[in-house]
Order: structure tokens, then C-alpha cells, then sequence
């Protein structure tokens, strides 16, 4: 029930949000199609976490390799 | 086959990934205007979201208080309906909720006099203009989630990819204070440190679907704060690592501490937010129900297992990349 209240409330808060001014590009971008855009987003950073482990990764391995050189 | 379980993560994380951006959403009505109605003749405009209305007219419906008021659909195109009907006097509920065939729009009307209720009409079978062939497998189409429900796939995995890598820590923690071993000591730490990376994409992938749904990237939930903090336990948990200059004196110290903090991460991750006496806005937590009431028919969950699976050998994977590397490095140095 506190679910559906709270659901309830943030609808009315957003329908007003929506009718009281032209909406930002964030609310354009994360609202629009379905809200299709934030699944995109989430996606994409989740791509770019796992990427920059990779690359904390790499460095670990370069700096092993100059060690190895000597 | 040694690495069978790596392409087994692979497996699981592609099914799961094009599974969950592929499937489509349920066949739902997701708007109606105007949003307020009187008694009187009146037009709604409906607005479907995946419904594939065929032409002609079907029937219509106005349910207040479980009374109905019958009314005729028309519709304009595949995703918009315009019903005509007679409001009646003296509605009961503030909430009339708008039916279309066999779809409905709960609350979607506002009435703002209230009566002593309505006389209730036989809405007779109409014909089915909903074509809900070529949908057979679909997520639940819910009001204010609507494609996001998506996210489930991809936010809830990290955070059990986290708390498996966090839990391989602790066992490792636990073998050291038997062991006195560093090499337990640094699959410890490594399982940390990879952790550490599920909760960073756990928190910003959350904070990104909150914006979208609850209009703020970040708002004072038990849950947010309560995930927030075992973040930062477990970063404190490497800055300990880091203050201590013998390395046997180090390994004990820390795997005392992380015993603690794996202690806290299930506190504050599972028994805190579902104390009766707090409120939270996330699903699951705190009075609040998860997305298993959305999931009566097993959909959700059909893809988000593997993808939990997926996640977690992911993890694992990294976390034994990451020893090795630590042990190499380790080996260079001595």
C-alpha cells in the first residue's frame, strides 16, 4: 500500500513537473520513448566500469613488464 | 575443459543481455485526455504503449468504485482510442479507472464531487480489436517504469556480483587468521578491490534509475545510504590495508576488519532496510514490494537468473585475473 501511495504521489509530482515547464534534455533524454534511454545509459556505464578495469588492468601488467626488462 | 565455466558467463551474460533489451513490453494504456472527467457526455483521448489496435471500434469502460459505465472505443491508430461515453452522476471514488477491451488503466480519471455510487451496465464481450498475437513472451508493462523495468537485468547483478566477491573476501579472511597465509591475504584484498568495482557501477547505474523514476539521482533511502556506507567500508577497509607496513601483522589486522565489514555489508544491505519501522522507496525494501508482484508469470525472472549468474562469473573471473596479477607482481618485487 505505502508502495502504490508513494508510486501515487511521485506521478502527480511528475505530471506537474511536466505541465508547469518544457521539460530539460535530461528529463527529455531519461523520460523519452518509453524511458528506453535509461536502460541505454545504464548499459553504457556499465560497458565503460568493466572498460576502465580493463585498463587499471593493462597498466598493472605494463608496469610488471618494465620490471621484468632489467 | 578448464575454462568452462568462463564460457559458461559468456553464455549467460549474451543471453541475458539481448533477452533483456530485446523482449518486449506487455500491451498497456499509459495515458488518458483530458485526465479529469464531470458528469456529461465526454471524449477521452487514450494513449497505448505496444498495443497494435486494429481498426474499427471496440468496447470501452469507466469502473468506479466496481461499478461500470459502458461506452464506445473508436480507434484512430495503432496506439490511440478515443471513448465516447456518458459520465453518470454521483460517482463514489475520487479514481475511475479506464478499461479498454481486455486493458486497463487503474485510476486514470479524477472526479472531483463525490456520490453515493453509480448504476452498473453489462459491458457485453466486445470485439476483440487488440491484437496480442506475435507478444507471447513480454515484460510487465508498468506505469511510471515502463521500458526501464529493463534495468532489472543490469543494476540488480552488480550488487550480487559485489556481495559473492565480497563474500569470497571474507572467506579468505577467514583462512588467513587460520592460515597466517598472505596468499590468503591477497585473494582477500583482490576480492575486495573487485567488489569495490560491482558496487561503484551498482551505485551510478541505481543513481541513473532513480532519476528516471523517482525524479532524483540520489534521495535519503535507507537503501541508498545503507549501500553507500558498505562502499565506503570496504574503502576503508583498503586504506587500513595501506597504513600498515609489516605485511603478516597487516594480513591479521585486516582480515579481523573484514570479517566486520562483511558483517555490516549484510546488515546494512539486507536486515536495516527491511525493518518494519523504516520507509523506502525501493522495491523490496522497507513496506515496499519488489519486482516479484510484477513477475507473476516467471518472465522477469527467467532472464534475470542467468544474468545474476552471468554477472557473478564475470566477477569471479576478474577477481582470479586480479590475484594472479597481485601474486606476479608480488613474485617481481621480492
Amino acid at each position: 500500500m505505502k508502495y502504490f501511495t508513494s508510486l501515487a504521489l511521485l506521478l502527480f509530482t511528475l505530471q506537474a513537473k511536466a505541465q508547469n515547464a518544457a521539460p530539460s534534455w535530461l528529463e527529455e533524454s531519461l523520460y523519452g520513448n518509453g524511458k528506453i534511454n535509461t536502460v541505454v545509459i545504464v548499459v553504457a556505464i556499465i560497458y565503460l566500469g568493466i572498460g576502465l578495469w580493463m585498463f587499471s588492468m593493462d597498466r598493472k601488467l605494463s608496469r610488471m613488464e618494465k620490471k621484468l626488462k632489467p | 575443459m578448464k575454462y568452462w565455466w568462463k564460457f559458461l558467463g559468456i553464455g549467460l551474460l549474451l543471453f541475458a543481455s539481448i533477452a533483456a533489451l530485446r523482449t518486449p513490453l506487455s500491451p498497456a494504456l499509459v495515458h488518458v485526455s483530458p485526465d479529469r472527467v464531470a458528469p456529461g457526455p465526454a471524449v477521452v483521448e487514450v494513449l497505448g504503449y505496444n498495443t497494435n489496435f486494429q481498426k474499427g471500434s471496440t468496447v470501452g469502460y469507466l469502473e468506479n468504485a466496481g461499478q461500470r459505465v459502458c461506452g464506445s472505443a473508436e480507434v484512430i491508430d495503432a496506439t490511440h482510442l478515443r471513448l465516447t461515453l456518458e459520465v453518470p452522476a454521483g460517482m463514489k471514488d475520487h479514481l475511475t479507472t479506464v478499461g479498454i477491451d481486455q486493458l486497463r488503466y487503474d485510476g486514470a480519471l479524477f472526479t472531483e464531487g463525490l456520490g453515493s455510487g453509480i448504476e452498473s451496465g453489462a459491458c457485453g464481450p466486445g470485439v476483440n480489436k487488440i491484437d496480442l498475437s506475435g507478444v507471447a513472451f513480454t515484460f510487465p508493462n508498468r506505469s511510471i517504469l515502463y521500458e526501464s523495468i529493463r534495468n532489472l537485468h543490469f543494476h540488480v547483478p552488480m550488487w550480487f556480483a559485489m556481495i559473492f566477491l565480497m563474500g569470497i573476501s571474507v572467506v579468505y579472511s577467514i583462512r588467513t587468521l587460520g592460515s597466517n597465509s598472505l596468499e590468503h591475504d591477497r585473494a582477500s584484498v583482490s576480492a575486495a578491490q573487485v567488489g569495490l568495482v560491482f558496487c561503484a557501477l551498482g551505485l551510478i547505474t541505481g543513481a541513473v534509475w532513480a532519476r528516471a523514476t523517482w525524479g532524483a539521482f540520489w534521495t535519503n533511502d535507507v537503501k541508498l545510504n545503507g549501500a553507500a556506507v558498505t562502499g565506503l567500508i570496504y574503502l576503508a577497509y583498503l586504506v587500513l590495508r595501506g597504513s600498515v607496513q609489516d605485511a603478516h601483522k597487516r594480513a591479521r589486522l585486516a582480515g579481523i576488519y573484514n570479517i566486520f565489514a562483511f558483517v555490516l555489508l549484510v546488515l546494512f544491505l539486507f536486515v536495516v532496510p527491511r525493518l518494519n519501522a523504516i520507509d523506502s522507496l525501493h522495491p523490496g525494501n522497507g513496506g515496499n514490494g519488489g519486482f516479484s508482484d510484477l513477475d507473476l508469470d516467471n518472465r522477469l525472472r527467467a532472464i534475470f537468473y542467468p544474468a545474476v549468474l552471468g554477472w557473478i562469473l564475470l566477477g569471479v573471473w576478474m577477481f582470479t585475473l586480479k590475484n594472479r596479477a597481485s601474486k606476479l607482481n608480488d613474485q617481481l618485487d621480492r
